[in-house]
């Protein structure tokens, strides 16, 4: 990486070695540098950002002008066809309304479960800890596919398909989160502050709810995001054991209208567009927290 | 979003709490006295009790289930280890594991280096917009799995496509046939799974960087290293936590990858970009063979978790931090 520091800046013992190249060639060599530091940046802005703005321009057009060749990148004229088609024709609020439903109450859930346990785990020393701690921790590697088909019998025999307990109960609980909260909780709850309010007379679930919370907003928030986007995203396992078309999640709902009746792109996309507003509205709003709050388990251990 | 679970009341005024506690200790009921040792079990029990009900159980059920042939009505019938027999010499199986070991040697050997390439860039000193960078590319994980499917769709149609138009408007050439041919849709399905998830660890990789002190970049430009010398003996070890995490998560997901297969080519054509997950699928929910899935999903099980448990002990993952 080429050293940006301006001359006056930099440290005396590494001045006379930069003397070595002429000023006005080390001046260009930054220069070009920086240029080519930006447009690898902004080449790569395009390549993520391009499909889904593809998405959006697709969403106003006619099904004659997605498949069209070649490809218009604008959509002239655009119209609302595909839009009023799929709010027409299909159940398009019951569908998002359920999936936000069901991400809201696992969010709440869950955050108040894992970071209950994070603080467990982080300010208690108890017998069992560390074999508790590493079962938690190597659920993580347990994968999905082994579990879908007896939990899917399990939650079917019992009859509890219905959406709300069958996409929300056995998830509200992920040993990721319980891991992050332990990170958090591990670098912003001072002992100290528990062992004074315990002097107080403070019970440890009051700890919990009155001081470890509250300090933990910035990691609620984070741990929030991810658990909201992973349940309003996830497909698979709502396609397994729901079955009711009136119980359909967002996703689901799309990819039946997607692959039922040969491929409507153009009623798919514009649920699309739709289905990506409140995970990109979350996203933006705690992007900060989110970002943080995944690495905090990676950069810390 | 401030406060998900909403605290009931105010904590009482202190004035208030000499009146609740009784001075007398023996007064104090048994729980009382023994909360503080007793709270981290009370704490940690619902996760177990959902893991039990959710996690394990599943898990005992699946090895059962694998020794049995089902379909769903009736009994299950015990046909002991004839599944995994089966399974051994079933093409398809063996298709799958084998795309399965592309996907994961793919994301270790070509995403995961990717990201930490990024991850330098966006580390660059003085750099502007680094806040909208990061958060661009980060933003295909976010994004449904299902919009990113009828996007990519699109986009690799053979016929009307963004990619094939483009090919053919720089290089006159632009006929592949991208979803259709097998070779061609492994290769959909692997720059999929680039697209979608080099931001993603681009993040770690620049959370490690950025925690590196300069001091140690600068001590070793004095030392006369060049940006190639500094890589190696600076950048690389002052990494390697946020690598071994990224390894092991790299590994233990995309051994069970999913959605990129099942959406794009649903795992065609033929079985060629087949994953093992999806092949469990396949078996249990369209196939109705539960008992043949789930010893997939046991094979898949074992392979998994052993070299997850590797991976974490080999490179130190998850210990605790004291």
């Amino acid at each position: 990486m080429t050293s940006v520091t301006m001359p006056e800046t930099a440290s005396p013992s590494s001045a006379p070695a930069t003397r070595t190249v002429p000023p006005r060639r080390a001046e260009r060599g930054r220069l070009t540098g920086r240029v080519l530091l930006y447009a690898f940046l902004i080449a790569l802005l395009a390549v993520f950002a391009l499909p889904l703005l593809w998405a959006l321009s697709a969403s106003f057009k006619s099904r004659s002008e997605i498949f069209s060749y070649p490809p218009q990148p604008l959509p002239i004229p655009g119209n609302l066809d595909n839009y009023r088609g799929l709010l027409d024709g299909y159940p398009f609020w019951t569908w998002l309304l359920t999936s936000t439903a069901v991400a809201l109450i696992s969010t709440v859930v869950s955050v108040g479960l894992c970071s209950l346990a994070g603080f467990a785990f982080a300010k208690y020393r108890f017998r069992g800890q560390n074999i508790l701690f590493n079962v938690m921790f190597s659920s993580m590697a347990v994968p999905f596919a082994v579990i879908v088909v007896p939990l899917f019998i399990m939650i079917a025999k019992a009859q509890l398909t219905t959406p709300y307990f069958a996409l929300v109960v056995p998830w509200v609980a992920p040993a990721f989160g319980i891991f992050m909260m332990r990170q958090f909780v591990e670098q912003s709850v001072p002992d100290a502050l528990l062992e004074a309010a315990r002097v107080d007379g403070c019970t440890e679930f009051g700890l919990f709810r009155r001081i470890v919370f509250p300090l933990l907003r910035p990691a609620l928030g984070a741990l929030g995001v991810w658990s909201f986007l992973t349940s309003y995203n996830s497909l698979l396992w709502p396609l397994i054991v729901v079955s009711e078309p009136g119980d359909y999640t967002l996703p689901m709902g799309l990819q039946v209208i997607f692959s039922a009746t040969g491929r409507q792109y153009d009623l798919v996309l514009a649920g699309a567009v739709l289905a990506a507003v409140p995970s990109l509205l979350v996203f933006y709003v705690l992007r900060k927290q989110l970002l943080e709050g995944l690495t905090a388990g990676a950069v810390k251990s | 979003m401030t406060r998900p679970v909403a605290t009931p009341a105010r904590p009482e005024p202190s004035t208030a709490r000499p009146a609740k506690q009784p001075a007398n200790l023996a007064e104090r009921s048994w729980w009382s006295r023994n909360q503080r040792s007793l709270a981290p079990y009370v704490f940690v029990s619902p996760f177990y009790l959902l893991y039990g009900l959710f996690l394990l159980v599943p898990i005992l059920v699946g090895f059962y289930l694998s020794c049995t042939e089902w379909a769903g009505l009736g009994t299950p019938r015990w046909v002991g280890l004839r599944n995994y027999r089966d399974l051994l010499t079933d093409q398809s199986f063996w298709a799958a594991m084998g795309n399965t070991a592309l996907y994961v040697l793919f994301t270790l050997c070509v995403v995961v280096p990717a990201a930490l390439l990024i991850a330098q860039a966006l580390n660059a000193r003085g750099l502007r917009g680094r806040d909208m960078f990061r958060m661009t590319y980060f933003m295909p994980v976010v994004i449904s799995p299902i919009v990113i499917s009828v996007v990519f769709g699109l986009i690799f149609d053979k016929d009307y496509g963004l990619v094939n138009a483009t090919l053919q408007a720089v290089f006159g050439f632009g006929g592949v046939d991208w979803l259709g041919d097998p070779a061609w849709a492994r290769v959909s399905v692997v720059i999929l799974v680039l697209w979608r998830w080099t931001g993603y660890l681009t993040i770690f990789f620049l959370a490690g960087l950025q925690n590196v002190p300069r001091e140690l970049y600068e001590a070793a430009a004095i030392d006369g290293a060049g940006p190639v010398r500094r890589f190696w003996d600076v950048t690389l070890p002052a990494l390697r936590p946020v690598t071994a995490f990224v390894a092991v998560t790299v590994l233990v997901n995309t051994a069970q990858i999913f959605d990129e297969p099942f959406l794009l080519t649903q795992g065609g054509p033929g079985e060629s970009t087949l994953s093992v997950a999806m092949f469990v699928f396949r078996a249990g929910f369209q196939r109705q063979q539960l008992g043949y899935a789930a010893a997939a999903g046991v094979i898949l099980f074992v392979v998994v978790f052993v070299l997850g448990q590797l991976a974490m002990r080999a490179l130190g993952v998850g210990r605790s931090t004291r």
